[in-house]
């Protein structure tokens, strides 16, 4: 299996395609697996090097046991692009890999050509959201309550609680769990709730609205037509001195799953739109 | 070599795989009709790693990718292990 060690983590990864880099981030409680469940990767491969990864405490990579804020994930991904002999990269980011991603051209600008920030929100930017009325967390609270798992349902996506709950299933509950993920899907859950992910997603630490406005580089701000974040994609556009807009019909928060054509086709049309990367004004 | 032993090798060696790469080795054995995530419980992400694994074991470039977004256009998001065998047996 292609693991690599990077920032002192080994890392699975996978890669395909060339021509300029671009790296895929997946979100909380996710893997690199959606990257192919969407097609994003063959798609991108035909005109880029894509290269995708599991972020620490997910699929195959390493879950370290404390390190889990958007900061320490952007080390993780600069260390990778080191490894990889990557010297600059466009990134795609879903929902709190967007958030890495931006973390990531705020610590090592230079490294960065271009972002596609998929759903994210920001914990600096919480305070845009009223999140009494997301939906989709009413339907990740129903789909927990059917493995057996009550969360509430004004607590503002809170994996914390979602992690504390997983772990204290009683032997009834964890069976329905299990039944509901299968076995090494909730060993992964458990490995994930034993770290400090869930507490760590919602600090900044150092992701400011100052910093985020100050990203420089083209940046693509995909949202799903009915997201429950379109005032932070309004603010992205708004505030970012190159960032656009773009809405992707029939899709909430997770558009790679919900309409992976739209996904993709949206992607590509803004990376091809991107000057190539010798011209790239940034590196100059 | 006909079809039928070509299946039966494959499956046989998909059974070493799940079990070295997985660590899945389940009471039943692994049959075509079995299906990854409702039989098996297992998730996309072992899909990938099962397709590295074979990959890796083969010596050859199987384009898993295919085979993997097809799975996730489907509504039912499950794979029978016929269809993998179907799909190696074009590949192989």
């Amino acid at each position: 299996m292609p693991r690599l060690t990077a920032n002192g983590l080994n890392i699975h990864v996978q890669q395909a395609g060339s021509g300029p880099d671009v790296v895929l981030i997946h979100g909380l409680t996710g893997d690199l697996s959606i990257w192919f469940l969407s097609g994003t990767i063959p798609a991108l491969a035909e005109t880029h090097r894509v290269t995708a990864y599991d972020l620490r405490g997910h699929g195959y990579t390493d879950a370290p046991a404390e390190g889990y804020t958007s900061l320490d994930h952007a080390r993780d991904l600069i260390g990778l692009l080191d490894v990889l002999g990557i010297t600059r990269a466009r990134l795609v980011g879903h929902s709190f890999g967007a958030v890495i991603a931006v973390h990531a051209a705020v610590i090592a600008s230079e490294r960065i050509d271009a972002l596609v920030l998929s759903d994210p929100y920001f914990p600096a930017l919480r305070h845009l959201e009223d999140v009494s009325q997301w939906g989709h967390w009413q339907n990740f609270c129903r789909e927990a309550e059917d493995a057996g798992v009550t969360l509430s349902s004004d607590t503002w996506y809170d994996l914390t609680t979602f992690f504390d709950q997983v772990r204290h299933l009683d032997d009834e509950r964890l069976l329905r769990f299990r039944q509901a993920v299968g076995l090494p899907g909730l060993k992964r859950v458990l490995r994930l709730a034993g770290t400090t992910c869930g507490r760590d997603s919602k600090l900044a630490d150092g992701l400011s609205a100052e910093q985020i406005a100050g990203v420089l580089q083209p940046c693509l701000a995909l949202y799903g037509a009915n997201s429950p974040f379109l005032t932070t994609a309004d603010y992205l556009i708004e505030h970012l001195p190159d960032c656009r807009g773009r809405r992707i019909p029939d899709a909430l928060h997770r558009a790679p799953e919900e309409n992976p054509e739209g996904f993709v086709v949206a992607v590509r049309e803004f990376l091809e739109s991107l000057q190539p990367a010798e011209n790239c004004e940034v590196c100059q | 070599m006909s079809t039928l032993t070509s299946e039966a090798a494959i499956l046989a060696d998909l059974r070493c795989v799940f079990r070295e790469s997985l660590g899945v080795d389940p009471v039943t054995p692994i049959s075509p009709e079995t299906r990854f995530f409702a039989d098996l419980g297992l998730a996309s992400i072992d899909a990938v790693v099962l397709g590295e694994a074979i990959q890796h074991r083969s010596g050859r470039r199987i384009p898993f990718d295919q085979l993997l977004a097809e799975l996730g256009r489907r509504d039912l998001r499950d794979l029978e292990i016929s269809e993998l065998i179907a799909f190696l047996q074009l590949h192989l």
